[in-house]
């Protein structure tokens, strides 16, 4: 018998313990929060606009063809002194717990860009749900909370479209980062070297983007692109590049990976296309009497992509000629993106990290004056060695001479 | 003493998942920067140096545990006043690492629960393990040592995957010279984890093959040396010294950083089970030790009779010791390493030693 009880004990608290339901929530209970965007209101406390996911309208919305479901996503947005405020204060609108845990985009404002990144991102890399793999992008020209309510075409959520947009672009064209939050922190917190961020903007117009019709059409009224990258300096937002000038920055922090370069040949202005197929870049730092300098290397290999005048590519003297040509223009492009960062004397390429660990007696000398005094007229060369490996199925294109 | 005998794998396995517990969790170290690698072999190295003091005790009383040749060597009434001290101190430090592991479980998954209670569950697990005894302690171990270098295995190889390793992140090495490195081996890796072997000399009369057991000690340290500074490599070569210095836990952060295809990302349950898998090896080690010693001491037959209290006196001196987080770390870097590390992990045994050596050559035989 106190055997029995013994056993009847024992299995009453293990179902107890076993259970685990603790601090259960239910599925039901939580709003799965996928992006978070931060602006600053007129007074000067931030609002922060939560994306939070529709379950049923994105399973639906799939098999009815994207038909007349609800939306499937929508936006809480609420102020306050800090995120954490904010976000606690978005539960008075929230019919369910807010959960960080698949919280995949961050987007900024760039006012707020403008004034500061530091300390924004504590609440995100102390909390246990947030994850900091999450992306980051600047919102160009508009507010953040304007970016994430416009609706999307082919990835229903539009959190996903950014980050997958980030994603295949930084892989395919290369003039945009995929930059998580941990990076951007890393950067804030390193002396020799400043963040630099993927910046989105609205095509159209956002009012109307907000409407499920955005989506019913093949040309949206509203669509978000990415563009350009942010430069920041003491974690502030100080200048946009774009286009070329945003792929030499890309080139040196050895985030390309497929590009496409095209260069003039007889004459022509945009003659030859060359498809980056491997790139690797190597910053190193060198000193010459106690002064720093860096020497930048690129190599890369890819194929011809395009042809648009006569040139015999089946002669390997031509290519030679034409990998020649190449190395310029990269070499240019790069030249041109670290000028621009001297400009506004900004170390984004961490070429302060480079000379940290070459040198790190002389480090110690000059990190605090490093972006304002030594960054901006640091002597910096630039090589590039391109191979075409191949010239794609055709060797001469079909024109005329 | 109580006829247990455990073989000397298992030994050897007892004293690996002794050695990685909490090390492998906590920052260890990092007050190093990016040369906590050095200060861990030089840990490693010296901490091996001390457990030759062990080894050489043991080898000079075989068939006793520490507090039993402790009042061979310094006479009855102060051996066991320091056989006291030894076994509060084996279960202050079990207190600690429970400690520890609450702090840890409900800092990153379990925000909302009392930490009485996942320190009470633990303790009851422990409790559990120390009146079942150290056989069946030491055959567990053997399940869990191949699942935690499994794990540890895969983990290795996502992270070298994810392409999230900066290999110049450990540069530049020896920053600030020497003096960093040594002061940081001084102050935290050679005590914990390696000084802590002190703890095996309860344990060591138990083994079955006595003439190998230093060697099948030497070894478990060196293993374990050597995987807790590639651990600490990997954490500065992934997260940097400024990301895994401002870290809680920097293995965590690690982990959190794996991102393969879409698919392996979030294994922060990896984490989480080498994180249980270590702490409760490292408290029933100690904990066992301090059951054991006590009952040695006070002549008490059976260690089982006395698990529960002293198992419910842990428990509570878990919760007591320190009013936050912050505190309890503050007092095992700066308190416990001075006035408990040191003079009981080295100063006394070396004493011993030599009072051993002493008696040996002139007084008559203690034998």
């Amino acid at each position: 018998m106190k055997r029995r009880i013994a056993i009847f004990v024992l299995l009453v608290v293990c179902t107890g313990m076993l259970a685990g339901c603790w601090s259960k929530k239910e599925l039901t209970d939580l709003a799965f929060i996928i992006a978070v965007g931060l602006d600053k209101t007129k007074d000067g406390k931030y609002l922060a606009s939560f994306q939070v996911v529709n379950p049923g309208n994105v399973a639906g919305a799939t098999q009815r063809g994207g038909g007349a479901a609800g939306v499937p996503v929508s936006i809480y947005a609420s102020t306050g002194d800090s995120l954490v405020e904010a976000s606690r204060k978005a539960s008075q609108k929230l019919s369910r717990l807010p959960y960080y845990a698949h919280t995949n985009l961050v987007v900024i404002g760039e006012e707020v860009a403008r004034e500061g990144l530091d300390g924004v991102f504590d609440a995100l890399e102390r909390n246990n749900q947030f994850r900091t793999t999450a992306r980051l992008v600047i919102a160009h020209g508009h507010s953040a909370q304007d970016v994430l309510t416009v609706l999307t075409p082919v990835d229903k959520i539009s959190a996903n479209q950014i980050i997958k947009t980030l994603e295949f672009s930084e892989m395919a064209w290369g003039q945009t980062m995929n930059v998580d939050v941990w990076q951007v922190i890393r950067d804030l917190s390193s002396p020799g070297r400043n963040p630099v961020v993927t910046g989105v903007k609205i095509e159209g117009n956002p009012t109307r983007g907000k409407r499920q019709t955005n989506v019913q059409s093949s040309v949206p009224d509203a669509r978000v692109s990415l563009d350009g990258l942010a430069l920041f300096k003491n974690g502030r937002l100080v200048k946009w590049v774009n286009g070329p000038t945003a792929r030499g920055v890309v080139w040196v922090l050895d985030r390309i990976k497929q590009t496409n370069v095209t260069i003039p040949w007889n004459g022509k202005q945009e003659a030859i296309g060359f498809r980056t197929v491997r790139a690797k870049t190597d910053v190193e730092a060198e000193f010459k009497g106690g002064r720093p300098s860096i020497s930048v290397h690129i190599g890369a290999e890819g194929d011809i992509s395009e042809v648009l005048t006569m040139v015999h590519l089946n002669d390997p003297a031509v290519l030679l000629r034409l990998e020649k040509e190449l190395d310029r223009h990269i070499e240019n492009e790069v030249k041109q993106a670290i000028v621009s960062a001297q400009r506004v004397r900004t170390d984004v390429f961490g070429f302060g990290d480079a000379v940290h660990r070459a040198a790190p007696r002389l480090w110690k000398k000059i990190q605090n004056e490093w972006h304002d005094r030594y960054f901006p007229e640091l002597d910096v060369t630039v090589t590039a060695d391109i191979y075409i490996r191949r010239t794609g199925l055709r060797n001469k294109p079909y024109m005329e001479k | 003493m109580e006829p247990i005998q455990i073989n000397i794998r298992q030994l050897f396995v007892l004293i690996v998942l002794f050695e990685h517990g909490s090390a492998i969790v906590i920052p260890l170290g990092v007050s190093a920067k990016q040369d906590v690698w050095i200060a861990i072999l030089l840990g490693l190295a010296l901490g091996l140096l001390v457990f030759s003091v062990y080894g050489r005790l043991f080898r000079c009383y075989p068939d006793q545990p520490l507090v039993g040749y402790i009042q061979h060597i310094v006479g009855a009434p102060l051996g066991k006043l320091l056989g006291i001290v030894y076994v509060t101190y084996f279960l202050y430090i079990a207190a600690r690492v429970l400690r520890d592991f609450g702090e840890l479980l409900l800092t990153f998954a379990y925000p909302e629960t009392p930490l009485f209670v996942l320190n009470a569950i633990m303790a009851l697990v422990v409790m559990y393990g120390a009146y079942k005894g150290l056989e069946v302690l030491a055959r567990t171990g053997e399940l869990f040592l191949a699942m935690l270098y499994v794990m540890a295995l895969a983990g290795f190889v996502l992270v070298f995957v994810s392409g999230v390793m900066d290999l110049s992140q450990l540069e530049p090495v020896l920053e600030e010279g020497w003096g960093r490195v040594w002061k940081t081996v001084f102050t935290e890796t050679l005590y914990v984890p390696f000084g802590e072997m002190i703890v095996f000399t309860m344990l060591f009369p138990y083994v079955n093959n006595p003439a190998k057991v230093s060697r099948a000690a030497v070894i478990g340290m060196a293993l374990t040396g050597l995987n807790l500074a590639v651990i600490a490599a990997i954490n500065m070569i992934v997260l940097g010294p400024d990301g895994a210095s401002r870290s809680s836990f920097p293995l965590l952060d690690t982990i959190r950083r794996i991102q393969v295809a879409h698919f392996f990302e979030r294994l922060d349950v990896l984490f989480m089970i080498a994180l249980i898998i270590g702490g409760f090896f490292k408290i029933s080690i100690f904990f066992y030790a301090g059951v054991v010693g006590a009952a040695h001491l006070f002549g008490i037959s059976k260690h089982q009779r006395i698990v529960y209290p002293l198992g419910l006196l842990v428990l509570l001196l878990s919760i007591a010791i320190a009013s936050n987080y912050a505190e309890h770390i503050y007092e095992g870097l700066k308190i416990v390493t001075f006035y408990l590390h040191i003079p009981l992990q080295i100063i006394i045994p070396v004493l011993l030693l030599v009072i051993a050596a002493i008696r040996r050559r002139f007084g008559p035989s203690t034998k």
